[in-house]
């Protein structure tokens, strides 16, 4: 059962900020699209500003990652 | 006065100041024009100390400036209209002087105006017949096996429409066999572009009220030109023919009348234009010349290494009446100083990536050389795979060598071809070749660590890195700040830098116990620390010191994506050995490989310049600054 817990927790621990970094992610890369039809040349800030919010979903995969292997 | 930038590769830039007598003054500015080496300021004009009994004021073109500029602005207008509407005909160029023939060039492009106007006013004329002319020829031609279909009967009228759909066809057949008693024939055609069209045929004594019920209808007929109109149909096609090709002829002859003059006159033109354009932009600079009752005073920016060699020129070209001085830059203009980034070398393709961040101030740092030392290193720390190492550094010669040199794909190549080799290195300390491959084939074993497996020494190394990389963020700052002359902010840095040192080693001490470091003295020292820093910055100083550890944390991103390639990698191989096939087998696990290598591209490049352009130059980049832009000829 214990076994169950864990795998649920880490579960959780990724699935939320995925669902967050998807959240974020939907809404900057809408608005980027719209910068870039009126400046191209800002292509690569708004891949950076894309990459940000996957942090969130990068500290939940550590958190997971260290539930299931620690 | 402030200290240039040395370290950095910010062109260290002079403030200079160039006087001469007032009669000089647009012979001064053609020389600075063609040098194109120096940008005015004339805001810098407002500090210059003056003999009290002398006024500075903006320049005021005399009567004949200000007629000669109409002049030249007038005719540039109409050279420009000119040109527009010739052809292009021969890529020579004229070596005509046009200063001396301006009088004749100003009669001559009226006339040529006019009848470039009038010839290109015909040609569009006869373009748009040709096309209306080509249009109903698809439809008659269309409907031409229908006529053939159908009794030479005098008596017959006959209508060519056009038909939206099926079904509008279906319809408006029903309704024509309901009004006329049976007594008309429809039949349709596909024409060569796709169109309906439909063919009506009615006894001539009803096509009055047939012509009522198809406008009624809204079934638009075919038309023709008016010439064609009394022609019998079956006739209406050759004559269709007959009038394109004529009017066709008459194109070429007007396109073969403007190419004439466009192949005579058009290089001439091309080189007033071009002289006019450097005339009115003399003109134009000289708004940012101010003058006394004799002198005109230019200042501006240029590089500090081209001082000397203009300064010889103006001596050389004006006997030494125009002189150059070299002022000191203060404190109040380094917002002002415009910025120019210069990378030899080692560095140069970098700039790719710096040029997505706006430029830095003048007392800043140049991104350029940081994101060149450290940039490679992180890809490497995340992707770190033999395998991998390898297929990208032959892809980065193939796009260095295969694009020409300064262009974005050469220079990319370049920088991957860096990463690659920080990849490689990495590769053989996490003991990977195609993730776990190496080890299971060739008994490949870390050199280091094994991150697929020690999860906790991967996240220490990172966090560390992030560790060295924020502190030297912060140091840069510090420094950049004592450039500035500003000590207490500098010191506030300092302070900020020992505190999160500080309290890392505590984290440290905490987590791996040492008998040298004991925790409770260093979280003394941050409360010693923290009052300071809010006394000085204010509330937010504590925010501040989260954020910075926030910022460390970040790089834990380096493991993460790193871990997360592993997997896949790994994935890719178990998944290849349970096809159970080796031709299967290598083809699952290439693709998955391929796919995994495309991600181990992307993700470590944009996660690196996050972390530079976010964590790291938020630490210390000043950004906001003036891009160069020397005053220089167009083509140059």
């Amino acid at each position: 059962m214990e076994q169950v817990w864990i795998a649920f927790a880490a579960a959780l621990a990724i699935g939320l900020p995925a669902i967050a970094t998807a959240w974020a992610q939907s809404r900057i890369g809408a608005a980027g699209a719209g910068t870039l039809a009126e400046k191209p040349e800002l292509t690569g800030a708004i891949i950076i500003l894309v990459a940000i919010p996957e942090t969130m979903v990068i500290l939940g995969f550590v958190v997971a990652a260290m539930i299931l292997m620690l | 006065m402030v200290k240039q930038p040395g370290v950095t590769m910010i062109i260290r830039m002079a403030k200079v100041e160039i006087v001469g007598p007032k009669q000089d003054l647009l012979n001064t500015l053609d020389l600075l024009h063609n040098r194109g080496v120096f940008q005015p300021d004339p805001q810098l004009l407002a500090r210059v100390e003056l003999a009290p009994d002398d006024r500075l004021q903006a320049l005021v073109l005399g009567e004949n400036d200000l007629r000669e500029r109409s002049f030249f602005q007038n005719l540039y207008e109409r050279v420009a209209a000119l040109l527009e509407l010739l052809p292009k005909a021969v890529d020579r160029t004229s070596s005509l002087q046009p200063l001396p023939v301006m009088d004749i060039l100003d009669e001559l492009v009226d006339q040529h105006l006019t009848t470039a106007r009038e010839q290109t006013l015909l040609l569009t004329d006869c373009r748009k017949q040709v096309e209306d002319l080509q249009n109903d020829l698809v439809f008659w031609q269309a409907l031409e096996p229908l006529l053939s279909d159908l009794p030479l009967d005098s008596n017959l009228e006959l209508f060519g429409v056009t038909i939206r759909d099926a079904h509008q066809l279906h319809a408006l057949e029903e309704l024509l066999q309901e009004l006329t008693q049976g007594r008309c024939h429809v039949s349709s055609a596909t024409t060569a572009d796709g169109s309906l069209v439909g063919l009506i045929a009615t006894d001539r004594e009803i096509a009055e009220s047939m012509h009522k019920v198809l406008t009624d209808e809204r079934v638009p007929e075919l038309s023709l030109p008016e010439e064609l109109a009394d022609l019998p149909l079956l006739q209406r096609i050759t004559a269709l023919h007959e009038l394109l090709e004529a009017e066709d002829i008459n194109c070429r002859k007007i396109e073969a009348q403007l190419l004439k003059l466009s192949r005579r006159w058009q290089p001439i033109y091309h080189r007033a234009l071009t002289w006019l354009d450097e005339r009115l932009a003399l003109y134009r600079a000289s708004a940012t010349a101010y003058t006394t009752r004799l002198c005109f005073i230019v200042q501006g920016w240029m590089a500090h290494a081209e001082v000397l060699e203009l300064r010889t020129d103006l001596n050389q070209a004006f006997d030494g009446r125009v002189v150059l001085e070299q002022h000191a830059i203060l404190e109040e203009d380094l917002d002002q100083v415009p910025v120019m980034l210069r990378n030899p070398g080692y560095f140069a393709p970098f700039e790719v990536m710096s040029r997505l961040l706006p430029l830095p101030k003048y007392s800043s740092y140049d991104p350029t050389p940081l994101i060149g030392l450290f940039f490679p290193v992180f890809f490497g720390m995340i992707l770190g795979d033999i395998g991998y190492g390898v297929i990208l550094l032959i892809l980065s010669v193939f796009l260095a060598r295969h694009f020409p040199p300064q262009q974005l794909l050469s220079n990319l190549g370049k920088v991957l071809g860096v990463a690659s080799i920080y990849t490689l290195i990495f590769g053989f300390l996490y003991g990977e070749l195609f993730g776990d491959l190496g080890e299971v084939w060739l008994g490949l074993h870390p050199l280091w660590f094994d991150r697929g497996k020690d999860i906790m020494t991967m996240t220490v190394f990172a966090l560390t890195v992030g560790v060295v990389h924020v502190l030297l963020g912060i140091t840069l700052g510090a420094l950049a700040d004592l450039r500035r002359h500003r000590p207490r902010h500098a010191l506030l840095k300092l302070a900020m830098l020992l505190a999160v040192l500080l309290l890392v080693l505590a984290l440290v001490s905490w987590l791996y116990p040492q008998s040298w470091l004991a925790t409770g003295p260093l979280l003394i020292g941050v409360g010693i620390l923290m009052p300071i820093l809010i006394a000085a910055e204010g509330l937010l100083a504590p925010l501040e010191l989260l954020k910075t550890m926030g910022n460390i944390i970040s790089y834990i991103r380096i493991m993460a994506i790193g871990f997360c390639s592993v997997l896949l990698a790994v994935v890719a191989n178990r998944l290849g050995g349970m096809t159970g096939d080796i031709m299967v087998g290598i083809l699952v696990a290439g693709i998955l490989h391929a796919f995994n290598l495309l991600l181990g591209v992307f993700a470590p490049t944009v996660h690196s310049l996050r972390l530079h352009y976010v964590e790291f130059f938020g630490k210390f980049l000043d950004l906001g600054g003036r891009r160069f832009e020397p005053w220089q000829k167009r083509s140059s």
